[in-house]
């Protein structure tokens, strides 16, 4: 074979020019396409949050509308708890929103009902103690940092049970209950910005090859594959301009999968 | 990534790992305090792990448009230099403010479309061969 040594070290170069140190002055544009594959790190997840807060400045959401009361049942499958524990999770931080301090406590009790039905407990119990009292003391930014920690907590434990597709799963609960919400406030009172915050491919594209990447006795749960074929749903709607009608359409999938993960638990 | 077990996993986890792990998360803390007080809401999260001198890591990351973020990066290796800053899906550095103070470094950015972002960090410099580090971000 030919070795083409001159191509070689001009890609080389053009290859080092492109990860080279950044130091006090940043590189003005990197091409991402060369990035290591080592050198990426996972998806970070935002809290809901973080769209929630976005839609405060756009708005004045009626929140407590949006809240709903999700039937916790902590005799399911852990893959079911696991997408009901973010559920409840991203349910808190609507609660949050809406100021009401009776729901969020009662968040916090199901939070570890649900952390306990898959061998977490012991990790949230100082966390859903503090949901409580910062609710009685109405804490809205402390109990907003309490569940987010929750999360986090659970996450890990699970990591460190060598449980990390329940993990993954615990944060896809989460962003479709977010997404619910944030697709009917949105469809109440549609503006483009609003439905700029929709514009989510590059997250939707990760929680799809997390469940195409689990092991087969996952991805053959009946509610796994449910929410797969959802977000395939999904996705041809978010990858083009976001209409009033495919708010909707998002809102409606998003809310049957919600529904289903809160009956099959 | 929070997923600092992750990374303990694989090694021996000794008492003095933990020390630097937290110290990390405490330096990253320590940079974004003054956010704190100017309102924006820090997530009780953090992402991190250990690089040698000039190795980057890249953490994809949501943002939306409408909403002001500052990242912070911190180490607790003594003469260490860090830094971090921001791209958007393009490639395109899209941050409106940093710094660089030795260990501690910010890039704050102020999304101007939803999107997915990638936040590069970097040890540029380092008496250690690897170097801690932990991220943290507030939006408001």
């Amino acid at each position: 074979m030919k070795i083409n040594l001159p191509w070689i070290i001009f890609s080389a170069t053009i290859l080092s020019i492109s990860f080279s140190a950044f130091g006090d002055s940043p590189l003005p544009r990197i091409d991402l396409s060369k990035l290591p594959a080592m050198q990426l790190d996972d998806v970070v997840v935002p809290l809901p949050s973080e769209v929630f807060n976005v839609l405060d400045k756009l708005g004045t959401p009626n929140w407590k509308d949006e809240l709903r009361t999700p039937g916790i049942n902590n005799h399911g499958a852990r893959v079911q708890i696991a997408l009901l524990l973010g559920s409840v999770v991203a349910e808190g931080f609507v609660a949050v929103e809406a100021s009401d301090k009776e729901r969020v406590k009662q968040i916090g009790r199901d939070v570890l009902e649900l952390s306990r039905a898959i061998g977490v407990e012991k990790t949230v119990l100082s966390r859903t103690n503090l949901i409580v009292t910062k609710a009685n003391s109405h804490d809205w930014v402390g109990i907003q940092s309490e569940l987010d920690g929750a999360l986090a907590d659970v996450k890990n434990a699970m990591m460190e049970l060598k449980d990390a597709q329940l993990a993954h799963l615990v944060s896809l609960g989460g962003w479709l209950r977010g997404t619910e919400v944030v697709t009917s406030v949105v469809h109440k009172n549609y503006s483009p910005d609003r439905a700029d915050l929709l514009n989510q491919s590059g997250l939707l594209k990760y929680f799809q090859e997390r469940l195409a990447t689990m092991p087969p006795r996952l991805r053959g749960n009946q509610l796994v594959n449910k929410i797969q074929k959802g977000l395939d749903e999904i996705s041809p709607l978010i990858h083009q301009k976001i209409t009033p009608a495919s708010v909707e359409r998002i809102n409606e999938v998003t809310g049957q999968l919600v529904k289903a993960i809160n009956s099959s638990a | 990534m929070r997923r600092f077990f992750l990374l303990l996993g694989f090694c021996v986890v000794l008492p003095s790992a933990y020390a630097t792990v937290d110290d990390a998360i405490s330096r990253a803390l320590e940079a974004i305090d003054s956010y704190v007080k100017e309102g924006y809401i820090v997530r009780d999260d953090q992402w991190g792990g250990d690089l040698g001198v000039e190795e980057r890591k890249v953490v994809p990351h949501m943002l939306f448009k409408g909403n002001d973020y500052w990242f912070c990066i911190g180490t607790d290796v003594d003469n260490a230099r860090v830094t971090i800053h921001v791209y958007d899906s393009k490639g395109k550095l899209i941050e409106n403010d940093s710094w660089q103070k030795g260990r501690f470094a910010a890039a704050r950015v102020q999304a101007s479309a939803t999107g997915m972002y990638y936040i590069i960090v970097e040890v540029t410099s380092s008496p250690k061969e690897r170097t801690s580090w932990a991220i943290v971000y507030g939006f408001k």
